[in-house]
């Protein structure tokens, strides 16, 4: 199939994408938040070249709660850690935890939302009920509550892919919450796809429920699950700093929440260590917002009828 | 034996949707009612024959349409093609030698294009999925063949193209290559024409009065336009509130109908320099009325200008008034039917 189709160039696809860049780039919202993530992310693919290893308190070069000066230019926690250099291995934790949750969450969501859309009648009825029950599940207890289950069950110091074991409860719980979302949408749009003549036309031809579902439908749902999915990465990667910043994230491993809540437990509000305390917050908050942005550029641009009337 | 003479057969094949009726129904013990969207349709399609099904809105055209592509499942009567019975046939492989026999051409041509797909692989779907090439090369082949066959020349320029990118005549025309590319013994053909331009209407037409010539292919051709019906077809089928009303010869029924409901189906057709006046056209009077609620004896009774006290009783059989011409009327038979 793919190769009688590399032989013919396909000049439309490549106007629409070029159409979509043009509509999607003239919003200022989209090129902030693109420019934003752009730096985070290579913070986060780059931390060794930028800022060295890791630092702990064995190989910690700084003074105790230094304010921010040439040698580091965000000053220094407790332990005389370089904060920029913390702050920037954060950002592959805290960046790569919000994405892989939003992954989960996509896939779950669109997978529920797509077959109870598609086939209806009692699957959708279930499914539903299913997606209700996630919906409602609070993501801080059920967070809470898993972790020291799986770091007895798995055994501390261990890693499950990667991750350790608290980070990776924190990772699948906030999948599990938000998935529900983003199947709410997509069945709501699959309803309405299901009804279009080419869904029949489709049929007549022969092609499968899954054939179907895979070319037909799911393609038509692109737009609506990458704006959606850009809020989902916004709203993990609160839910992650949040988690962490209660204790559930790993000192070998710290994400910005993880870095929030040493601070506060070093009491750097009240010991005026601004910088200890800013950086990561400053972090989280410019990279939730730069999704945030993204994710209403891009529904402005899929579905422009929808601002009209603010 | 069964008649194979004729490609598709439908022997008194209804669809009835029941209406749910509400609690109150229920606990009263009221019966639940019916839409009989299709209420016993006997016709009869021969191998390359043109058919047209004409009717009005509502009369149950397009389920008709539906049924016999397998898009809707009857309740009653029978669907033999050629000669087996398709009727309970059902699932994707129990129906692909079906599929390949039988396809659709759907009315609104820019709905029935997935506008994220290109002319190549909407045309290229129902090859692929009904495994009918071996490669690559011979998948290009049977698209552009059939990409030609319905007049998109050459079709190499049109492989890229998305739907939106087509005007309306070339995208009916993307609809007609894909259902030729399997190469049909019958084509569905719901209203092909009545979306698009009178001047693009006629290439339309063409081009599947050329079909039928070339492949001796079948077609059952639902309109509510009977000139373009006469135009095109062999034989006329009208159909009102879910059943034939009239059924003979395109000729036959278009200029001697015999039942009120095609006289005056013909009567509100406009004609360019008609001897009546121009703003004279005599209306039918009314709607159709509810395929929930179809009137009892001639389901016709409540609109037709010459109703008899029998015609609110009893349900008019179909009466053979000329070779091959069947009238569902009282009155078939008495001439002349005027209105």
């Amino acid at each position: 199939m793919s190769e009688s189709i590399a032989k013919y160039p396909h000049p439309g696809r490549t106007r629409a994408i070029k159409n979509f860049l043009r509509q999607f780039l003239g919003y200022g919202g989209a090129q902030l938040g693109l420019i934003c993530l752009v730096f985070f992310l290579v913070m986060a693919a780059l931390p060794n070249i930028l800022v060295g290893p890791l630092q702990t308190a064995i190989n910690a070069t700084g003074d105790f709660l230094a304010p921010p000066s040439g040698d580091h230019l965000l000053g220094t926690d407790e332990v005389g850690r370089d904060v920029l250099n913390l702050v920037v291995h954060g950002a592959r934790i805290s960046l790569t935890i919000a994405l892989l949750a939003t992954l989960i969450s996509l896939i779950v969501g669109t997978t529920v939302g797509m077959t109870a859309g598609y086939y209806g009648g009692r699957l959708d009825v279930w499914l539903m009920r299913l997606t209700d029950f996630f919906f409602v599940m609070p993501s801080f207890v059920l967070a809470l509550v898993i972790t020291p289950v799986v770091v007895e069950v798995i055994g501390r110091g261990q890693e499950i892919l990667g991750f350790r074991p608290s980070l990776f409860v924190i990772l699948v719980v906030i999948g599990m919450t938000s998935w529900a979302f983003v199947a709410r949408i997509v069945r709501s749009q699959t309803l309405s796809l299901k009804e279009r003549t080419f869904i029949d036309r489709a049929r007549v031809v022969g092609s499968s429920n899954l054939s179907i579902m895979a070319r037909h439908i799911l393609p038509n749902l692109v737009p609506q699950i990458a704006a959606n999915g850009a809020l989902v990465v916004a709203g993990a990667i609160y839910v992650e700093t949040s988690l962490s910043f209660l204790g559930l994230g790993d000192p070998l491993q710290p994400s910005w929440g993880t870095l929030l809540s040493l601070a506060q437990r070093a009491g750097a509000a009240s010991a005026g260590a601004w910088w200890y305390l800013g950086a990561p917050g400053v972090c989280v908050l410019t990279v939730s917002l730069s999704f945030v942005l993204i994710g209403n550029a891009l529904d402005d641009t899929f579905n422009p009828r929808r601002r009209v009337i603010p | 034996m069964p008649d194979t003479a004729d490609i598709l057969r439908l022997e008194s094949l209804q669809v009835h949707f029941p209406i749910q009726g509400g609690l109150f129904d229920r606990v009263l013990g009221r019966p639940a009612g019916a839409v009989r969207a299709v209420d016993g349709i006997n016709l009869n399609i021969g191998r390359g024959e043109i058919v047209a099904l004409v009717g009005e809105s509502g009369s149950g055209k397009t389920t008709v349409g539906r049924l016999i592509t397998k898009l809707a499942q009857p309740t009653g009567g029978k669907m033999l093609f050629e000669g087996r019975d398709m009727t309970s046939v059902q699932g994707l492989s129990a129906l692909r030698p079906y599929r390949h026999r039988v396809q659709m051409i759907f009315q609104d041509a820019y709905q029935a294009l997935n506008p994220r797909h290109t002319v190549f692989d909407i045309v290229a779907e129902p090859l692929r999925s009904l495994r009918l090439v071996d490669n690559a090369t011979q998948l290009a082949d049977r698209v552009s063949e059939a990409l030609a066959s319905a007049g998109l020349n050459p079709p190499g320029d049109f492989f890229a193209r998305f739907p939106h990118e087509l005007s309306g005549g070339q995208r009916q025309r993307v609809v007609i290559a894909g259902a030729l590319a399997v190469k049909p013994q019958l084509i569905v053909a719901d209203e092909p024409v009545s979306m698009l331009d009178v001047s693009i209407r006629a290439q339309i037409l063409q081009v599947l009065v050329e079909l039928r010539k070339k492949h001796n292919m079948a077609l059952l051709f639902i309109t509510h336009d009977l000139p373009v019906a006469w135009l095109i077809a062999d034989r006329i089928a009208v159909l009102y509130l879910g059943k034939l009303v009239e059924i003979g010869s395109a000729d036959e029924i278009t200029f001697n109908p015999r039942h009120p409901y095609t006289v005056a189906l013909r009567n509100a057709t406009p004609q360019i320099g008609a001897n009546a006046g121009r703003a004279e056209l005599p209306a039918l009077q009314g709607e159709v009325p509810s395929a929930a609620r179809v009137p009892k004896g001639c389901r016709f009774h409540p609109r037709c200008p010459v109703a008899l006290d029998r015609c609110r009783q009893e349900e008019p059989p179909a009466i053979e008034v000329g070779p091959k011409h069947l009238a569902a009327c009282w009155l078939a038979d008495e001439r002349p039917c005027s209105t």
